[in-house]
């Protein structure tokens, strides 16, 4: 029972399961991204390319992205740009492996919420995907 | 044939007092035989006092002047027989004196012939003086019998130290091949040359190329030894310099072309590791459920072994490319080095968002080869590759594996960059040419020579429709064992240093 309570303290309450958009070219990362996210209770979908996210049908009803900022073709950032350029802003979290001071200051100029660099604590990774979920204004 | 090289200024004025005294007595003599003659017309004897006169006036007359001192000794003995002749029959008397003129003038004759054999035995002499090489002479015991002024000044004994000591024993000799090797091939060919390591009087070394040469007497019986030697000390340690620099200049670049790749080895790195860390925390969610999501904590712990083993393998690939490893040859299948390159290159191809495309031929035949030095030499190829096309869209990077005409196994690396400038590609693969802002121009140099030594070549030419195409062509297995049979036996041909 005190696990339920929990598990239901952890995930927040919405009318429907947050959808959670998983974008990276790496498979582990964004398998095991998707299956963190998956385990504490939200929805997750995972692509390999912004490219095949924007084609995905899944991009209207995404609460929250998590791109990569390198991959090969359009980059996290890029794809955060062109979302917000287009009048369809989703909250994103930019995870790198090459953190890169310049980078994060133009991320979170841009709107981004958080810019995590590769290995991230799990705890830095749902901490921002609540706030990015629950409060539109804040950041991290 | 030793040569007094140094006077002291004493010397030289007791020298000048006696040659003034020989003079004198010569003249002496001359007189006294004169008067003796003309005294005692009769005696014999007293007329070959000018044959003394002639023999003494040898050492400080020479050539015509030693003529006219014959000339006067004739003069004089003439003159002796107008004033007073003989008592006898004239015939006598005249025959007397045709056999004392000619003993006079066959002596002078003789002692001329002497002293233009000298002379020559002089100027040779001077002329091996004058030569900066060191010369000397030594008999079959080894003990020396002539030094020039080249060796006093190298090896810092003057001739009359030097002269009389056994050779090697003065200089300390070191051979490149045991003695008795060297003085068969002395024996057999009447010469030898070779690298020797002397020891000067004032203990310092000095590495000499040197060339020996046997003199025989008429009978064919070896009589000396004649050494020449050039000081090749600062040749040596040149050498042994710009050998040193060379294999740090290798390791430098090496660690180089790894400072550029540092950050793609982290991210290499912290890939697996986020995955890790994220499978973790996941699979310990799933076992936390009630109940405990058995399968998807299964495949969390699936995909973390994964990870650390795609982590193990990043740090083993980076070990074995930092490790100054000696050459090893080992059967390589070309596609395994390529696939290598590709996992160590993956994450600069990405950051410098060029897209990587393969066609690895999967038929092809093994070769004998480093597979460390090799990985180098492509991930080379493949860094300037990318590097080339940093500022030229699109990027499109292409590395083939295939045959050629010749049964070579070939690696293609094809880049979409700027290509190759028609005036520089000469000059590439040479040593510190670049085109980069930072680069040092070493790596095409050593991407050649590793190739090279795998008795293969490295190529550049244009790619269609635009950028460069580096070409690393390395013959089969069998092929290539011949030309390690080769390289082998240049080295067998390396001669270890003995001591004396």
């Amino acid at each position: 029972m005190r696990v339920a309570i929990g598990a239901r303290l952890r995930v927040p309450k919405l009318k429907r399961k947050a959808v959670i958009a998983v974008v990276d070219d790496d498979e582990s990362v964004r398998e095991t991204t998707k299956g963190l996210i998956r385990s504490v209770g939200f929805s997750a979908e995972a692509f390999g390319s912004a490219e095949d996210f924007l084609a995905s049908h899944h991009l209207g009803r995404t609460d929250c992205l998590i791109a990569d900022v390198n991959m090969p073709g359009m980059s996290g950032l890029d794809l955060h740009e062109r979302l917000a350029g287009a009048g369809k802003t989703i909250p994103t979290i930019l995870i790198t492996a090459y953190p890169n001071e310049r980078i994060r200051m133009r991320a979170l100029n841009a709107g981004v919420r958080c810019y995590l660099p590769k290995p991230f604590a799990e705890g830095d990774l749902l901490g921002c995907l609540r706030a990015a979920l629950g409060n539109g204004t804040s950041s991290c | 044939m030793k040569l007094a090289t140094v006077q002291s200024a004493p010397a030289a004025s007791r020298r000048n007092r006696s040659a003034v005294l020989l003079r004198i007595a010569t003249a002496a003599i001359a007189a006294g035989a004169f008067i003796a003659d003309t005294i005692d017309p009769n005696d014999i004897s007293y007329p070959l006092l000018y044959v003394v006169v002639v023999l003494l006036a040898a050492r400080f007359c020479y050539g015509r002047n030693l003529v006219f001192v014959a000339a006067g000794c004739l003069a004089l003995l003439v003159l002796s027989y107008l004033i007073s002749p003989p008592i006898g029959p004239t015939e006598d008397a005249l025959l007397r004196m045709s056999i004392r003129g000619t003993v006079i003038a066959v002596t002078a004759y003789l002692v001329l012939q002497s002293q233009s054999a000298q002379a020559g035995e002089r100027e040779k002499a001077a002329l091996l003086d004058l030569t900066q090489d060191t010369i000397f002479v030594r008999n079959m015991d080894d003990v020396i019998t002539y030094w020039n002024r080249g060796a006093a000044e190298l090896y810092g004994w003057s001739a009359e130290e030097a002269v009389g000591r056994v050779t090697h024993d003065l200089l300390k000799t070191r051979f490149p091949a045991p003695l008795t090797a060297i003085n068969a091939e002395l024996h057999s060919l009447g010469r030898w040359d070779g690298e020797l390591v002397y020891t000067k009087r004032n203990g310092s070394e000095v590495a000499v190329a040197s060339r020996w040469a046997l003199q025989r007497d008429r009978q064919g019986n070896p009589t000396s030894v004649l050494e020449t030697n050039n000081d090749i000390t600062e040749r040596k340690r040149a050498e042994n310099a710009l050998q040193l620099a060379q294999a740090e200049l290798a390791h430098v670049a090496r660690m180089s072309t790894l400072g550029e790749l540092a950050a793609s080895i982290a991210h290499e790195i912290n890939q697996p590791l986020a995955a890790i860390v994220n499978g973790a925390g996941a699979g310990l969610r799933w076992l936390d459920r009630q109940p405990p999501d058995l399968d998807e904590a299964r495949q969390m712990l699936t995909r973390i072994l994964k990870d650390g083993n795609r982590a193990a393998d990043v740090i083993g690939r980076i070990r074995a490319l930092v490790r100054k490893s000696p050459v090893k040859m080992d059967r390589l299948a070309i596609n395994d080095v390529v696939l290598d390159v590709i996992a160590l290159a993956r994450s600069d191809i990405e950051r410098n968002r060029a897209v990587l495309r393969t066609r690895l031929a999967d038929d092809l035949p093994p070769i004998q080869g480093d597979r460390v030095q090799l990985q180098q030499a492509l991930l080379n190829l493949v860094v300037n590759a990318i590097e080339a096309m940093r500022d030229h869209e699109p990027r499109e990077l292409l590395i083939t594996s295939g045959n050629d005409e010749a049964q070579n196994v070939v690696v293609t690396v094809h880049d979409s960059g700027p290509g190759l400038d028609p005036e520089t590609v000469g000059r590439i693969f040479q040593s510190f040419f670049t085109t980069k802002a930072d680069g040092m121009g070493m790596g095409l140099s050593i991407c050649r020579s590793i190739v090279e030594a795998h008795g293969g070549q490295l190529s550049a030419r244009p790619n269609e429709p635009r950028g460069a195409r580096f070409e690393i062509a390395l013959p089969r297995e069998q092929a290539q064992a011949r030309h390690a049979a080769d390289t082998s036996k240049a080295a067998a041909l390396t001669i270890p240093s003995y001591n004396a």
